[in-house]
């Protein structure tokens, strides 16, 4: 069985010259004994899920489609990633609504829930962004492409502790058919600290 | 196989950077996981050394550059993997392009 | 401290700049900082509170002109030589051996530390412990004291002697101010506490922008009870 790992969006168009090509490599590798399917799987799914805050979309994923598990989730993190087998680190969820947006950020050094989310980015460590996230939020969604109305309330949150904040965005429209795996690969590191919104699919689509 | 990620592999620089998101690796399209997938199990069973790929795709990449072709990341890496095979000796273009035709008549369908 | 890290609220940095295909380490040696890092905190030979205050007591031209690992770097060294692992000294001889292509320390393994650094890269540490009962309780107005400390704080310098709100009360947390100076845990109540933003900037606020801060109570003196409706 041919390997599929679709990310983000389905195309049901005829298959690329170039997959078909990949497809004959992998054929001939495998019959040479060079390679296997398998390890192929597990090189690509492990890169995926070291490198990226995998771990947090699923948590993202879970509450979108399961409304219980939302309000547990907002109730107490901690607990709630851990039901997922995610844990190391004492959790607040932050949850945009069509009113509200929620923004993280930590002013004094650059606190953030790593063990969910994996390391932060440079942007969110500089100097830029922790000195000014705070009093010109709106400006500074702007500069990151996420226009909000006036009438939305920013929510900063400022990382001052122990406890480390991530935001459950808002999912988006035109989803309702997708599977929590797909929805999982829409949500992005940038929206669970609050500079990005979630798209969907046709959107996200290049 | 151990699957724990090699940084070499991860942290390449400059052009050869591998494309991603948000600090997510990004494949477009299902084939490019599985040549980046295949070129990395390759490499960790020891059939070349990383730096070796890694010489093949900056070449490549700096060819298409000079030559100003729109081919993406992933289309030099699979020209890059395919000539390193062929310099290698460990699979022939003639070969590959027969594969080729026969998934693409549906002589053939499934990968094993 | 009123220290050059504590730049919420400043003027003068530009737009956030974002890199494309930012790689987890620009260089081999930030990734052996990291790992550094990680067996320091296996040992216990500095806990987080203090970590942090070392990287505040750098210079601030230094700490500006640094890059995020170089602080860390920076901080690793000032710590190991403050608690008496190692000497500058030792550190100078040991950069000349290896420049001239010595290098006298012996690899080896140790399993139960790395076994210690992965757990400590994985798992919570507790930071939570008992303590008093939280004297605040959500929607009490508080106002923040507005003494600046010579030593190691979370009150942000834009929200001292500011008004707030009481939005939750997390539990009872180790205080940093304590512990990052060896003065032990006193755990006490940590409160998320939220400030209007015309409050705190001033005219050139934005509006319905509201600040969140985790406070710890002793941060915290109480307000004029509010009339009950």
């Amino acid at each position: 069985m041919s390997g599929t790992h679709e990310h983000g969006h389905h195309h049901r168009e005829p298959e690329s010259v170039l997959s078909l090509r990949v497809r004959a490599l992998e054929s001939l590798l495998v019959e040479k004994k060079l390679v296997s399917s398998e390890a192929i799987d597990r090189v690509v799914a492990t890169y995926e899920q070291d490198i990226g805050p995998h771990n947090g979309a699923k948590v993202v994923a879970r509450a979108w489609v399961d409304p219980a598990y939302r309000a547990r989730l907002l109730a107490d993190g901690t607990a709630a990633i851990e039901e997922l087998g995610f844990g190391g680190v004492d959790l607040q969820v932050v949850e945009n609504t069509p009113g509200v947006h929620n923004l993280v950020v930590c002013t004094l050094c650059s606190c953030y829930p790593h063990a969910l989310i994996g390391l932060p980015p440079v942007w969110y460590k500089s100097f830029e962004y922790r000195s000014r996230a705070v009093r010109e939020p709106r400006v500074v969604l702007r500069e990151f492409g996420v226009d909000l109305p006036e009438s939305t309330e920013i929510r900063i949150w400022d990382s001052s502790a122990e406890l480390r904040y991530l935001v459950l965005p808002e999912r988006p429209a035109g989803t309702e058919r997708l599977g929590e795996a797909e929805l999982a690969k829409l949500v992005t590191r940038d929206a669970m600290i609050g500079v990005a919104v979630v798209k969907p699919p046709a959107a996200a689509a290049r | 196989m151990d699957a724990v990620p090699s940084r070499e592999i991860a942290d390449m620089k400059g052009a050869a950077a591998l494309p991603r998101k948000n600090g997510e690796l990004v494949f477009d399209e299902a084939w490019q996981g599985r040549i980046f997938g295949m070129t990395v199990a390759m490499s960790h069973d020891a059939c070349f050394a990383w730096r070796d790929f890694q010489s093949h795709l900056i070449d490549e990449i700096g060819h298409a550059e000079r030559e100003g072709e729109s081919s993406t990341y992933y289309e030099r890496w699979l020209h890059a993997f395919e000539q390193l095979l062929a310099d290698k000796g460990l699979l022939d273009a003639v070969a590959l392009d027969e594969r080729t035709r026969e998934f693409e008549s549906g002589r053939r369908d499934d990968v094993f | 401290m009123n220290g050059i890290h504590d730049m919420g609220g400043m003027h003068g940095f530009g737009r956030v700049e974002r890199e494309d295909n930012e790689p987890v380490f620009h260089a081999r040696w930030e990734g052996r900082v990291l790992g550094i890092s990680r067996a320091c905190s296996a040992h216990g030979i500095f806990n987080i509170d203090e970590s942090r205050h070392a990287i505040e007591r750098m210079a601030p031209v230094d700490y500006l002109s640094s890059s995020y690992y170089e602080r860390w770097h920076d901080r690793n060294v000032r710590l190991l030589v403050e608690k008496g692992v190692i000497t500058r000294e030792e550190l100078e001889r040991r950069m000349s051996e290896l420049a001239a292509g010595k290098d006298p320390a012996t690899p080896h393994s140790d399993p139960k530390l790395l076994d210690c650094m992965l757990r400590v890269t994985r798992e919570r540490t507790p930071y939570r412990r008992p303590g008093p009962a939280p004297r605040f309780a959500v929607g009490d107005r508080v106002h923040t004291r507005h003494d600046a400390p010579v030593g190691h704080t979370r009150l942000p310098r834009y929200a001292r002697g500011k008004p707030g709100v009481i939005v939750r009360v997390h539990g009872t947390f180790i205080f940093p101010d304590a512990h990052a100076h060896g003065q032990g845990e006193q755990s006490h109540a940590l409160y998320s506490v939220r400030f209007d933003a015309a409050l705190l900037w001033g005219e050139s606020a934005e509006p319905r922008a509201p600040v969140h801060i985790d406070l710890w109570e002793r941060y915290l003196l109480p307000d004029a009870p509010a009339r009950s409706t």
